[in-house]
């Protein structure tokens, strides 16, 4: 297309999600067309509680708020925000999970979706045959699998029990497993959703180099959602601050990292003393964070304030 | 090894672009999920697979039993057995199509709210596990036949037999396209999955499995063979059975009804797939 450019990989245009508020239709057949019969005949809807909100169609929810965002080839972007800043919609919009409300998403190549370890993986297979299940619903053929197995195999250290069915499996077995076959994907686009905290210490850091290698010496280009922020500093080379749905700031890991935990702690001043120690105890810090912003309910007035200095 | 193809997402998709290419290109997750299909079955079993050839002889049995024996209703002087074994096999093929790609939206939510893949894989994956069983079962009745046949029972296959390869796949299609629009429309109204599972079993009772198109009375029987399921069966039937009639004009409806219901199911199920993991 004309207006992509060849190292532009991902191009965001004024991207937007909206979710409706309340239930969604009443999920029975008979109380949807009474409902609907009732407004037809202008009377008042016989299903509706007394006294409850009427949800009209201005009542929705903007998870994604025209984002516009361009992404080069080989790029590895962190998106960081507190919950519900939107970050899951986006990897679920750019993934075809769901599709945008309004705003067009192109993006080049293919993309391979890692938003849950494991996905599709069957207890009853044993580990290679999950390789080839997990492999193929993540988008390879039977070929690009066989040609790989045996480095995937490597990569899990579970070279044992790969003939045993993964319901005998350990967890940390069972995940590490998983991240090998999403390792060793083709996509030129990955996109993570906190898909690297998997297994101990050791293996996450594999994980961490092996995605860094992919994207520097075979140029992929990554997406990666996290609140751990030492696997963002770890891993990304640029870094994309999202709150109440829309991009605040687009830039440098480090900046983004103080304004996202800046932010937060402006409004929260009961946690001085956490935002002294982040960087070093930057595990333990985002889970206070989140844990407040989950208290606080004046935060969006207040933490726009702080904003704007991308 | 680049690939650069550009994929556009928006917020619609127009009515008819389906990309069933999409589906090819993800023909070796059908044939993995069919075989997980088949593991997940036949799990901790002692008889494995064997199940898939005992089942339509017990049901067999049992029809037999009862509307044979007890009911004693005609079958056109065909051997009973023969007789309820290819309405039985043949219908539980239908269904079974019908009800594997019912839950498709609902019973895969999770993997789907996950991973992105042409969820039209999941009903051909279906509709080729059901086809297996059904050509295991078909070559057990087939080698029936041949024996009635030789040792001198009333049973005359004829040359109507050659349309099984289309009664095998109108069968699957019908079922499959009555699959799509029930798991589209289940996404919002979990109303439809419990009809399903027993208006399944209504739909048999008017299709002529148990019983012979010439036991309807003169003045509905152009009304049960336009049920599009009848002709397939009873098509089949005096194909390799000799028994009945062979209802040709309702044979061709019965394709042009499939065609609509598959090409109607696969817009609607096309249409939901966008969207259906916000409202599942």
């Amino acid at each position: 297309m004309r207006e992509m450019n060849e190292n532009c990989v991902i191009k965001i245009e004024n991207l937007s999600k909206e979710y409706r508020l309340g239930a969604i239709g009443s999920g029975t057949l008979r109380h949807d067309l009474q409902s609907w019969y009732a407004k037809k005949r202008g009377k008042e809807d016989p299903n509706q509680r007394i006294g409850a909100k009427q949800y009209t169609k201005g009542d929705t929810f903007l998870a994604l708020d025209g984002v516009n965002l361009e992404v080069n080839r080989g790029e590895r972007i962190g998106i960081i925000g507190t919950n519900g800043a939107g970050k899951s919609t986006l990897l679920k919009v750019l993934c075809r999970i769901t599709a945008p409300t309004d705003g067009r998403v192109r993006f080049r190549g293919r993309i391979a979706s890692m938003l849950e370890v494991g996905t599709g993986f069957h207890a009853e297979l044993t580990g290679r045959e999950n390789i080839y299940l997990n492999g193929a619903i993540l988008g390879m053929t039977k070929e690009e699998v066989t040609s790989k197995i045996d480095s995937i195999i490597e990569f899990s250290e579970c070279e044992k029990f790969i003939d045993t069915p993964v319901k005998r499996y350990s967890s940390g077995m069972f995940v590490k497993l998983a991240f090998a076959v999403a390792a060793h994907l083709d996509a030129e686009i990955m996109i993570m959703d906190e898909v690297l905290a998997v297994g101990d210490m050791r293996f996450q850091k594999k994980c961490i180099k092996k995605m860094r290698d992919l994207a520097t010496e075979e140029d992929r280009t990554i997406l990666y959602v996290s609140h751990n922020m030492n696997t963002i500093r770890d891993l990304c080379d640029r870094c994309i601050v999202l709150d109440h749905g829309k991009i605040v700031f687009d830039g440098d890991v480090e900046d983004a990292i103080k304004i996202y935990l800046g932010s937060a702690n402006e409004n929260f001043r009961a946690l001085e003393y956490v935002g002294n120690e982040h960087k070093h105890h930057a595990d333990r810090n985002d889970l206070c964070l989140q844990f407040v912003r989950y208290n606080g309910k004046e935060d969006s007035n207040l933490s726009k304030k702080s904003y704007h200095c991308g | 090894m680049k690939n650069n193809e550009i994929t556009d997402i928006t917020p619609k998709r127009r009515l008819f672009e389906l990309n069933l290419g999409d589906v090819w290109k993800y023909r070796d997750l059908v044939m993995l999920f069919v075989k997980r299909d088949f593991k997940n079955s036949y799990k901790q079993t002692v008889l494995g697979p064997l199940w898939i050839i005992i089942k339509p002889f017990l049901s067999t049995f049992v029809f037999t039993v009862i509307f044979g024996m007890i009911a004693n209703i005609s079958t056109d002087g065909m051997p009973q057995f023969l007789f309820f074994m290819a309405g039985n096999i043949l219908w539980s093929f239908f269904s079974s199509c019908l009800n594997g790609s019912s839950s498709t939206f609902i019973g895969n939510a999770r993997l789907f709210g996950k991973v992105y893949f042409p969820r039209l894989v999941m009903p051909c994956a279906n509709i080729i596990y059901n086809t297996i069983g059904f050509l295991i079962n078909f070559v057990m009745f087939f080698i029936l036949v041949l024996i009635y046949m030789f040792t001198g029972s009333n049973v005359h296959p004829n040359l109507c037999a050659l349309l099984m390869p289309f009664i095998l796949l109108s069968s699957a299609l019908l079922g499959t396209g009555c699959g799509l629009i029930v798991s589209s429309v289940t996404t919002k109204y979990r109303d439809l999955g419990v009809l399903v599972s027993f208006g399944v079993t209504l739909w048999m009772y008017i299709t002529p499995v148990v019983y012979p198109v010439s036991q309807v009375a003169e003045p509905f029987r152009p009304l049960a063979l336009l049920n599009p399921v009848a002709p397939l069966i009873e098509t089949f039937r005096y194909g390799f059975l000799g028994s009945g009639t062979f209802p040709w004009q309702y044979l061709i409806l019965s394709f042009v009804v499939t065609a609509v219901v598959l090409v109607f199911g696969i817009i609607v199920f096309n249409k939901v797939e966008k969207n259906f993991i916000d409202t599942v």
